[in-house]
């Protein structure tokens, strides 16, 4: 396939979904960028939330995924579909983490 | 003198969005990237058909070709991705999914002469519209796909699809496609009774399509937790599921697991849509009657009268006849070597999907620009066909495969044997921007 070929095929997939895009690029950009300013890092103290949300953010990712694609975990086969799954739902949950732990930061500062 | 171009002058801002959006996802497989030269020619490239085919080899020649004048054919206004319309039927994707502009996908540069072709003559190297119109060429390519023939069963009429008589049939039209699941609801809801399932007695685009049909439905049917309450049977002209005997197997043996009675060598014959029973030729036997709430018609294709009647169609006595005649590995017409194939219309085993345009497409390319400038066809076409088989609402089996029937699988990790959730992913995420991607001709 050639790059623009690919680039094509990429973009049709995406072109449904870049409302979706934007809104999970600015959830995981307003948190950060807003705790950022008032001293926030990886390094620094979540909370509960950042602590039990991304595990669970993972293991619903494991049901709804399927179910977002008009399936469902039952037709999850083979291994090339497990790898998949929970490759996604990992994603989903570091993304969560991503959200969540600087949220926790600044309700830590206020707390 | 020939216009010199810059590299990047024929990427349109289109692509460089694309581009954009996706170098980061992809840029590594940059390096895969390669194209064909453009090849200088002041020929007359007739295309007949702009459908999938006509479509993505008028977008490849465009590209590929400079100083040549390319008109196609067709009246059709509306573009509509076929492969969309099992999930239409099944209630999976709304009707929208699956509709574009022709005008969208064809490169500015070719004429659109609005039309239909009523006859070939390749003696005098033209093509003459219902209008009477001749159009000359110095090149024909004809992408003219297949003609459904409901006029071929008795008291069956597109108009009757979805209109409460139990009829559906996925291939008539995106409208009827919908209409199909229409119907399907009105059966289930109607909480019992006989859905009778079909194929046709001859070639057919996606041969997979019924059999999807069957499997979704019978999904549906489960779904109501009464699967006991109707009664599915499948019938086969041929006594065959499925041409590649391992898929064939498959489906048999879930067809009995699934309860669906199979009624091998029966051919729809007539329907009478008002007392909703269905009249079918045995092989050997007597005609049979069946009562249904549901019928799934599949009609005869054959490659249209225009074609049939003409010098390009394999002849009488010959295999495929009434097709286009090509040579299957070049997609040249053997006894006019200025006319070639694409696409549903070429007599060649299996082969009508949108899967086997794409690599056809590449082959004609390739074997196009080679006679242009007189050198041998060396392109050949492997007789790849693809069909994403769905065995239920949410999975599927990803069945490619060629000549002789040898499985062809494009990814070494997805076993083409088992039914997987990344298969219905790919169906029903993937392979529409990967057709569109070569509609553009872009793979
Ligand atoms: C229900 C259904 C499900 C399918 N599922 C799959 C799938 O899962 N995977 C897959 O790969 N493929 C699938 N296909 C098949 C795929 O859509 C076709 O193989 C593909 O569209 C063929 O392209 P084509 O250009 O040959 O024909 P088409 O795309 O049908 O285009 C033919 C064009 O020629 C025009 N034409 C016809 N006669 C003339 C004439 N005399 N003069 C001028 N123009 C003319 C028509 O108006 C039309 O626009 C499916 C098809 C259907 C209907």
């Amino acid at each position: 396939m050639t790059f623009f070929g690919t680039l094509t095929v990429v973009w049709y997939s995406a072109l449904p979904w870049l409302w979706l895009i934007a809104l999970m690029v600015i959830i995981f950009l307003a948190p950060q960028v807003i705790a950022r300013m008032k001293g926030y890092s990886f390094g620094s103290q979540g909370g509960m939330g950042s602590k039990y949300l991304p595990p669970l953010v993972f293991v619903l990712a494991l049901f709804l995924v399927p179910m977002q694609t008009q399936s469902s975990i039952a037709y999850v086969n083979t291994w090339v579909d497990w790898m998949n799954l929970i490759g996604a739902s990992i994603g989903l949950g570091i993304y969560a983490w991503f959200v969540f732990h600087p949220i926790c930061y600044l309700r830590n500062r206020k707390a | 003198m020939p216009k010199k171009y810059l590299p990047f002058e024929s990427v349109s801002r289109r692509d460089l969005l694309k581009f954009s959006v996706g170098a980061g996802v992809v840029g590594p497989l940059a390096l895969t990237a390669g194209s064909v030269k453009a090849v200088n020619t002041k020929a007359h490239i007739v295309i007949v058909g702009a459908g999938a085919g006509g479509i993505s080899i008028a977008n490849r020649l465009t590209n590929s070709l400079q100083g040549a004048k390319i008109t196609i054919i067709d009246t059709r206004e509306k573009h509509y991705y076929q492969p969309g319309w099992t999930l239409v039927a099944s209630g999976v994707w709304n009707q929208a999914k699956t509709e574009t502009q022709v005008s969208d996908w064809l490169p500015k540069s070719v004429n659109w002469v609005k039309g239909m072709v009523a006859e070939y003559d390749p003696d005098n190297n033209q093509v003459i519209l219902e209008t009477g119109q001749s159009v000359a060429y110095d090149q024909l390519i004809i992408a003219s796909g297949l003609q459904l023939r409901y006029d071929l069963i008795e008291g069956m009429d597109v108009g009757l699809i979805g209109q409460g008589k139990g009829i559906g049939s996925v291939y008539a039209s995106l409208d009827a496609a919908a209409a199909t699941n229409t119907e399907i609801k009105r059966w289930i809801s109607k909480g019992s009774g006989t859905g009778l399932f079909n194929l046709p007695p001859t070639a057919l685009k996606c041969a997979g399509a019924p059999l999807k049909m069957t499997f979704t439905t019978l999904h549906r049917l489960e779904d109501t937790g009464r699967r006991d309450d109707f009664n599915v049977e499948f019938m086969t002209p041929s006594g065959k599921l499925f041409g590649v005997p391992f898929y064939n197997d498959f489906v048999k043996q879930r067809f009995s697991d699934q309860g669906v009675t199979r009624n091998d060598f029966w051919t729809l014959k007539a329907v009478d849509a008002d007392a909703k029973k269905a009249t079918y030729s045995v092989k050997g036997g007597e005609d049979q009657v069946k009562d249904y709430d549901f019928l799934h018609v599949v009609p005869p294709m054959t490659a249209g009268a225009a074609l049939e009647n003409s010098p390009l169609a394999f002849q009488p006595g010959e295999s495929f006849t009434g097709w286009m005649k090509v040579d299957r590995e070049t997609l040249q017409n053997p006894d006019y070597p200025n006319v070639w194939g694409i696409g549903d219309v070429m007599g060649m085993p299996s082969n009508k999907t949108a899967a086997s345009v794409k690599m056809h497409a590449k082959v004609l390319e390739e074997n196009f620009l080679a006679s242009l400038q007189g050198k041998p066809l060396t392109a050949k076409h492997n007789g790849y066909t693809s069909c994403p088989l769905i065995t239920g609402i949410g999975k599927a089996m990803l069945v490619e495969f060629g000549w002789d029937s040898k499985l062809l699988p494009s990814f070494s990790f997805i076993d083409p044997k088992k039914e997987s959730w990344t298969v219905w992913v790919m169906k029903e995420r993937m392979l529409r921007p990967a057709y569109y991607a070569m509609l553009e001709g872009k793979i």
